[in-house]
């Protein structure tokens, strides 16, 4: 069963009384458990198909389902509760609340849900310490570094079990090291916590990290590439 | 509940902001909680006038005064139940030489057995009304007054009297027989500072030479005050003092005239604080929400409503508003308990109360203008779209 279901999906933008199609006609279908990179050059659509998988933005036309819910279907009020459950936000630029400790960052989206204050509590220092940050709970975004400030906001995607994550472009702001830890962060909630992963990217390396790169051009899916496809281009056939 | 602490922290972000909004706040409700309260107490008079009782006065003046045969003329109208003579003795301690006009207090003297039966605010027990009626010396005083001062029945009062006709020389000595607390429930605003003495001492004590200020007629039918008042004033129309008859509301109204509409120039002072405020206040959350557009955007991915976001701004704006409120209403308290020393507030009567009515407007107040102040930008915080924000982050 496909994680993510995009059929047929047009994105229209209007500027004035320009239309800009960001999206024209494309079908994307990510399995269980799949971990996608999406690259392509800025303007490629990229963005605006993350967003509407992550249900933060609607279709002009198509469909778009995400762990069997139609997205497009659900109201504001609907969505976001949608979201909360089924959704795991990971940005390039962290967006951690400046005022909130680690543990009461990735606590947020627990607020959303009937659990108790302690309960609360337990899974977001669990999920701080999947990322291994368990011993920097109580520290502001301003006391950690840019690699801790994304694992902490990869905890806050976390903490709520969503079935799918998506990121755009996660490693975009961090120096080699930490983007190495970062995406293998990625691979170990890809491969032991079975989460589908969708990633916007512009680095290859990212990209390679991924079991398929799919790569968009003005709006539509070009080409694929495997690991299988990647495995035979290092061998050298 | 379990967001408050989110809302607290954001507060906290800018303290100094914050402290400086909520300080205006506090001065808002503050000016306007102790010109509404100088507002009710000048008032009150008005609130606590009775229907059946008349004010006869001189028609040229209060200060000039009305002879004593038209109590006998007035006594025997139809109509009247009962006239008492009452006069303004405007008496304070120490002496002529060095007044002590810092702790005045209204004092009158009064026909005391019919004015008590027409007032029964002045609540006595029987003991000390009767121990104040076959005193010739004795007066009643306020509790307010006697706690004041520790006075207590049998204490006695010196008032040299700052009216030229009622200087004898030395200062009248009055011996407290009474101190009357009003019911709290049927007369909340009359006043618990008041002296009364018999008129009767007065008269003798000048040497006859007191006259009667004011002439108070308790009358049958409540309904027909007009008419009563016109009858009386007809009774000594063309006589050398002729009279101006008003009921106690329209006496006391008079008073208040006199010091030009102070309602309307206290509310306007009122409305332009509260305006202002709102102005102060709706500039620091917009402010602060302009501040934390992307916040917002990340909020409502991780999947706060559009709803709950718009809550939690108009949140922050309560929490100002109240917290502000709540320090105005400390700060009124404070004010009018140091105000009731300043001379001259009280000499009327006023008392000047924070009642519960009063303070349910002020934090009300306060409210409102929180919520309001937070409106727009909560509004904005609302319709803001995810995407766009995200864009600019």
């Amino acid at each position: 069963m496909a994680a993510v279901d995009v059929q047929n999906v047009r994105k229209i933008y209007k500027r004035d009384s320009q239309e800009i199609v960001v999206l024209d006609g494309l079908s994307l279908q990510v399995p269980e458990g799949e971990f996608v990179a999406l690259m392509g050059p800025s303007g490629s659509g990229k963005t605006t198909l993350l967003n509407l998988i992550a249900g933060i933005d609607q279709p002009t036309s198509g469909k778009v389902e995400v762990a069997g819910t139609n997205v497009g279907a659900l109201s504001e009020g609907a969505l976001a509760k949608w979201r909360s459950r089924n959704v795991g936000f990971i940005f390039q630029f962290y967006n951690l609340i400046p005022v909130l400790t680690a543990v009461e960052n990735v606590e947020l989206p627990l607020l959303l849900t009937n659990l108790s204050k302690s309960q609360r509590r337990e899974r977001a220092l669990t999920a701080l310490k999947v990322v291994g940050l368990a011993d920097r709970f109580k520290h502001y975004p301003r006391q950690l570094s840019g690699g801790q400030e994304q694992r902490v906001a990869i905890a806050r995607a976390i903490v709520a079990d969503p079935a799918v994550l998506v990121a755009d472009e996660p490693t975009g702001d961090l120096d080699a090291k930490s983007a190495e830890d970062i995406l293998n962060l990625l691979q170990t909630l890809n491969g032991e916590f079975k989460k589908t992963i969708v990633m916007v990217t512009h680095d290859p390396r990212a990209a390679s990290r991924a079991h398929i790169e799919r790569h968009l051009e003005k709006g539509v899916l070009l080409k694929t590439v495997t690991q299988h496809d990647r495995n035979q281009a290092m061998a050298g056939v | 509940m379990k967001f408050l602490p989110y809302i607290v922290k954001h507060l906290r972000k800018n303290w100094i902001r914050t402290v400086s909004t909520i300080l205006a706040m506090a001065l808002c409700i503050f000016l306007i909680g102790t010109l509404q309260t100088l507002l009710a107490a000048f008032y009150g008079g008005l609130d606590r006038a009775s229907t059946e009782r008349l004010v006869t006065r001189n028609r040229v003046s209060l200060v000039f005064p009305l002879p004593l045969s038209y109590e006998p003329r007035l006594a025997t109208m139809p109509g009247i139940k009962r006239v008492a003579k009452s006069s303004w003795f405007g008496g304070v301690m120490g002496n002529d030489a060095n007044p002590d006009m810092k702790n005045f207090f209204p004092n009158f003297a009064v026909e005391a057995e019919p004015y008590l039966a027409m007032y029964p605010e002045y609540g006595l027990t029987a003991a000390e009304k009767q121990a104040f009626l076959s005193d010739p010396r004795g007066c009643i005083i306020g509790s307010d007054l006697a706690d004041k001062h520790n006075w207590k029945i049998g204490s006695v009062i010196p008032l040299t009297s700052t009216i030229p006709p009622y200087k004898i020389g030395k200062p009248f000595e009055f011996v407290v027989q009474g101190i009357y607390k009003p019911d709290e429930k049927k007369y909340p605003s009359h006043s618990k500072q008041i002296l009364l003495f018999h008129w009767k001492y007065l008269y003798e004590a000048t040497n006859q030479r007191a006259s009667v200020g004011t002439y108070i007629t308790q009358i049958a039918n409540p309904d027909q005050a007009p008419a009563m008042a016109s009858a009386i004033d007809k009774t000594f129309e063309n006589s050398d003092a002729e009279t101006k008859t008003e009921t106690e509301g329209q006496f006391y109204a008079g008073f208040v005239k006199m010091i030009g509409d102070l309602a309307l120039i206290l509310n306007s002072i009122g409305l332009a604080v509260a305006f202002t405020i709102l102005a102060v206040c709706a500039n620091t959350m917009s402010m602060s929400i302009r501040e934390r557009r992307k916040e917002i955007a990340v909020l409502k991915t991780l999947g706060f409503s559009s709803a709950l976001v718009l809550t939690l701004v108009l949140g922050e704006a309560l929490v100002i508003g109240f917290v502000g409120g709540l320090l105005g209403v400390g700060l009124t308290k404070v004010a009018l308990s140091a105000a009731g020393s300043i001379p001259g507030l009280n000499g009327f009567g006023a008392t000047l109360r924070l009642g519960p009515g009063l303070l349910a407007m002020m934090f009300g107040l306060s409210g409102l203008i929180g919520l309001l102040s937070g409106l727009q930008p909560a509004v904005s915080a609302y319709r803001s779209n995810m995407t766009a924000m995200l864009r600019q982050v």
